[in-house]
């Protein structure tokens, strides 16, 4: 509610949107003043607990004999066929990442090890809450961490045309609560070019009309849907061509990031995109350096290569200057692999952050796989909350410090270092914006991920 | 259909916005209204900056059979609302003559659905599990035949929801589907899928959560979807365990998470008041050897599909489950069925279901009062072979649930269902049409709710948030669009809108309040309707007749008309 008078989002009028169309919306924003923020924040989500032992397993030392006992099965080999791409300090990348590597090299990817939740919960639907509504151990919250980034960041321009963009069909808990965020999946289908050729004119007349006329949440939804709609059909016509020669891969989460550069290269002010990857939940026949969890790695980075090509260098406008990805999972899987050749829920994992500006590398602190070291004798430790490398690029790639409404009860953020950029000091305080108490769904009560379920 | 979109200009939405506007701007010619409603220019409205919204505002209810129509049923058909009449003397007399009539299904006539079904020619619904294992899998056949057993029930579901006059019942259904959510479309399970539809969900749809809790725990479709068809003494496997805990049974609102078992709080009888990890370990033991006979290379097991107990793969120890114990050596499957009797007997339990009940069918955020009522019902029926039965009549004969409306959202499956029940519609829902139901079936996969292919394993969202996004809306919108048009090939109408319009019904004044009352079941907000007027009139006297019988373009405008009233704030509130 509140973000939506604060900065007048589209202005609820297609006409004033078709005065605009053609022209580069955003730098026409930005040229009202103000030092505003022209960084893009993509999250990648990587639905089920993704094995981060087996994306970045450990090649050398102790650790890689705890390693190599506790997956007789599933070990990612060290030499040979299938060998992980050495990464330095001990660590490999898995063999089906490949497409990584070079990104690695270059210095664009950082990986943070031992990342996670500050608590302990091995229920997927729990701990992506969690993450995602930014307040670990509580889902009483309304609103996504990124909803309230958006609401609370002060360098925004006045007026965006697409601040978010979520990618596929519905929109994660992360965007909860915002209603200025569209949610796309197919942007040759997200259109209304299909009613009565001579009255389609009419029905978004009509349309605008009904929804604009009343002031319930289905009234709001509505508009903001007719809003999404006019936004789409005036930007998207025939086809995209990717730059640079960039390559998807061809599977949904290619075409979604393929429409994610699309959308991006719009040029419409687009501030935080979300994409979401499932099928990480390995609890049987995960394979190794092959197989299942192998291809989804491949896919994955495959299509993440792709897109950074496609926003990368003059050839791209430079969209990697000012765009920062992110990749996460609610948790890590078990060190031991159960007999089904698959592994069970676990706790730490490895975060990726793929950018122009990344400080390329291994980060964090290893807790080692040692017996004692493990959580509960069978996980990954966490020793580093993933709030912090949130945390970390809201300051210093969104200018963004009001830590304390992004996610209440952090404290003590100092930076890690995985991205550049100029430090300020943390915001901790959680009054003066009104999404808390006055969001547009009712905090005591929306919790609509978990009860979905 | 597909001709009319692509033979015709295609650049027009292009323009549309600014079109629109300049329409405003020239003003429009100010229709003549009958008394009692104030005329205003559509375009006007359009001009208007983003007005404010209010969190807490709500649509004005309409009567009580529409409601109930909506929300316990797929939507109102053509006479539905004058059958819901004749049922009683008053609201209260209808309801319970409604909701007793619709709770005892096996005495309601279905021929018409039945005889529809038939026309379908399917061929996999009513082969036994064997069955369905031995010509769909055993084979291993072209993955169109693998798969047919799941496309048969996904196209059965749109046609029994759209013509069954058991709609409280395919509510049940579609509501079971959902909370033992199984992604369908999968090498194993597409297979059976037709045996899990028709022998876990409805046979248990309105009877004993307990005996539905063991159908879905033996069934071919869970057992693969959350492994537990691996899970044996030496490689135990969670997955299962876990879910049916968080998800089908106690919920995540009973999870206690990482901390001992000795520390989760205890009811009198020393029973745990939820569950954590150590109960998550308790069960997948509880239930090692519960698989199913898939290995045509282990005689022991052979190759049938069925459910199948292995002993040697079952953990005999002792286990603790919720402070329960479970003694060493009990006879076969005896662990597992402890389990699921403490499972389905346990108030976290009946609180889950009763608030996920409530959810479904009366607000996003139901009232306590009415869970409590539900959960009282749920758990002095624990053994009642009609148990759900008699926690859906607890909910439905509610105060809250006659006293609530427009806190949900319709999503896409009940309102494309709804628009083939107000409109008289159908589709040929057959396998060999690779017309007419293959462009819907794609269409309806955009909207983001194709039946059964929800991944994960909590099924799908039943909250507004989800499902008022823009993308879920916009296919939907999309949707109706395509379903006025679509036609046979050879001229004839899907969903006949012209044909069904009444001779006496010529007047943009006529043709609006027959559509929109038939369509919604009520008679909309006057501003709603006031909108849905200027379209049909277009600027003219509403009262004069339109060249409805010789104009193909004032034909094209009823069907568009028809498409904003299912595309209306009005059609989508539950």
């Amino acid at each position: 509610m509140s973000q939506v008078t604060r900065r007048g989002f589209l202005m609820g009028c297609s006409a004033a949107i078709a005065g605009l169309a053609g022209a580069r919306f955003n730098s026409m924003a930005f040229a009202q003043g103000g030092v505003n923020n022209e960084e893009i924040l993509v999250v990648v989500f990587l639905r089920g607990g993704v094995d981060g032992l087996n994306l970045v397993p450990p090649i050398g030392g102790a650790d890689r004999g705890f390693y190599e006992a506790a997956r007789p099965t599933i070990k990612i080999p060290v030499s040979g066929v299938g060998a992980a791409l050495p990464l330095g300090g001990g660590f490999g990348l898995h063999p089906a990442a490949a497409a990584l590597h070079p990104l690695y090299q270059a210095g664009k990817l950082a990986i943070v090890q031992a990342v996670g939740l500050n608590v302990v919960n091995r229920s997927h639907f729990d701990a992506m809450q969690f993450v995602e509504l930014g307040t670990p151990g509580s889902r009483a919250i309304s609103s996504g961490w990124l909803t309230r980034h958006l609401a609370s960041a002060a360098n925004l321009p006045s007026e965006i045309v697409m601040p978010s963009l979520a990618i596929g069909d519905l929109q994660p808990a992360s965007l909860l609560g915002d209603l200025e965020t569209i949610n796309i999946a197919n942007p040759d289908q997200f259109s209304l070019d299909n009613g009565p050729w001579q009255w389609r004119s009419a029905q978004r007349v009509a349309l605008r009309d009904l929804y604009q006329g009343g002031t319930t949440w289905q009234h709001q939804s509505g508009v903001q849907a007719l809003d999404a709609l006019d936004i789409v059909e005036l930007n998207v016509a025939g086809g995209y061509t990717p730059a640079n020669g960039a390559v998807y891969p061809n599977s949904g989460f290619g075409d979604h990031l393929k429409v994610l550069a699309q959308m991006i290269k719009l040029d419409l002010g687009l501030q935080v995109a979300t994409v979401d990857v499932g099928g990480w939940d390995t609890h049987e026949e995960e394979g190794g350096a092959t197989g299942y969890f192998a291809n989804l790695v491949s896919d994955l980075s495959a299509g993440l290569a792709a897109f950074y090509t496609d926003l990368d260098g003059a050839g791209a406008q430079n969209y990697t200057n000012r765009l920062t990805v992110v990749v996460q999972s609610e948790f890590g899987r078990e060190l031991r692999e159960n007999s089904d050749s698959g592994t069970e829920h676990g706790y730490g994992n490895q975060m990726f952050v793929l950018s122009g500006n990344a400080i390329g590398g291994l980060h964090g602190t290893w807790p080692t796989l040692a017996p004692g070291a493990l959580t509960d004798g069978t996980d990954l430790a966490v020793t580093t909350d993933y709030r912090r490398v949130l945390s970390e690029i809201l300051i210093r790639r969104m200018g963004n410090n009001r830590l304390g409404q992004i996610f209440p009860n952090y404290a003590n953020y100092a930076p890690l270092g995985v991205v550049a950029g100029t430090d300020l000091a943390p915001d901790y305080s959680t009054t003066g914006d009104t999404i808390f108490s006055d969001g547009f769904e009712n905090a005591t009560t929306s919790r609509w991920s978990s009860v979905s379920g | 259909m597909n001709e009319l979109v692509v033979n015709r200009p295609t650049n027009v939405d292009r323009r549309t916005a600014l079109r629109e506007a300049a329409r405003a701007v020239a003003g429009a010619v100010l229709p003549a209204l009958p008394a009692g409603y104030t005329s205003r220019p559509a375009m006007r409205r359009s001009l208007r900056a983003a007005q404010s919204f209010d969190s807490s505002a709500l649509p004005p209810a309409p009567p009580l059979g529409a409601i109930v129509l909506h929300r316990l049923g797929f939507g109102p058909r053509p006479g539905d609302m004058t059958a819901w009449q004749s049922l009683g003397a008053n609201d209260d007399a209808r309801l319970v003559a409604w909701v007793d009539q619709q709770l005892n299904p096996a005495a309601i006539n279905d021929t018409v659905a039945n005889t529809r079904l038939a026309a379908s020619g399917f061929t996999t619904l009513n082969k036994s599990l064997v069955q369905l294992w031995q010509d769909h899998h055993l084979t291993d056949p072209p993955w169109e035949i693998r798969e047919q057993p799941f496309y048969e029930v996904e196209m059965a579901t749109f046609v029994r929801a759209i013509h069954s006059q058991r709609q409280l019942f395919e509510r049940m259904v579609e509501f079971w589907h959902n909370h033992f959510s199984v992604y369908g479309y999968d090498f194993l399970i597409g297979p059976t899928w037709a045996a899990y539809d028709r022998d876990v969900i409805r046979a248990n749809a309105l009877g004993n959560f307990r005996t539905l809790l063991e159908a879905v725990t033996k069934s071919n479709a869970m057992l693969y979807y959350l492994n537990n068809s691996v899970n044996s003494v030496d490689g135990p496997n969670e997955n299962y365990a876990r879910e049916v805990q968080e998800l089908h049974t106690l919920g995540a609102e009973n999870y206690f998470g990482a901390i001992p078992a000795s520390q989760v709080p205890r009811d009198g009888t020393g029973r745990a008041l939820g569950y954590c990890d150590e109960d998550v370990t308790a069960v997948a033991r509880c239930l090692t050897g519960w698989t199913l006979r898939d290995r045509s290379w282990d005689p022991n097991f052979g190759d049938t599909g069925e459910f199948f107990y292995y002993h040697p793969w079952h953990d005999t120890g002792a286990k603790t489950f919720l402070g329960v114990n479970i003694p060493a050596g009990q006879p076969a499957m005896k662990d597992g069925r402890d389990v699921l009797d403490i499972l389905a007997t346990h108030p976290g339990t009946a609180k889950f279901i009763c608030k996920k009940l409530c959810r479904r069918f009366v607000a996003d955020q139901p009232p306590q009062s009415l869970v409590d009522a539900a959960v009282a019902t749920f758990l002095a029926n624990t053994a009642a072979p009609d148990q759900l039965k008699r926690v859906m009549r607890t909910i439905a004969l509610s105060a809250e649930f006659k006293t609530t409306w427009g806190q949900k959202t319709k999503r896409p499956f009940e309102a494309a269902v709804g628009m083939f029940r107000a409109a008289g519609g159908d589709l040929p829902f057959r396998l060999d049409d690779n017309q007419a139901t293959s462009w819907f079936s794609w269409m309806f996969y955009q909207t983001g709710h194709p039946l059964f292919q929800w991944h994960p394993p909590n099924g799908y969202p039943d909250v507004k948030e989800a499902w008022k996004t823009t993308s879920p809306k916009v296919m939907t919108w999309r949707l109706a669009n395509m379903l006025v048009q679509v036609d046979n090939g050879a001229g004839q109408y899907y969903l006949n809108v012209i044909g069904q319009t009444p001779a006496n019904v010529r007047t943009a004044w006529q043709i609006t309040t027959y559509w929109t009352e038939r369509l919604l079941g009520y008679f909309p907000p006057t501003e709603e309707f006031e909108i849905l007027l200027d379209f049909m009139a277009q600027g003219r006297n509403p009262h004069v007749n339109l060249p409805f019988d010789t104009d193909e373009d004032t034909r094209d405008r009823v069907r568009a008309l028809v498409a904003v009233i299912f595309m209306s704030p009005s059609f989508h509130f539950r």
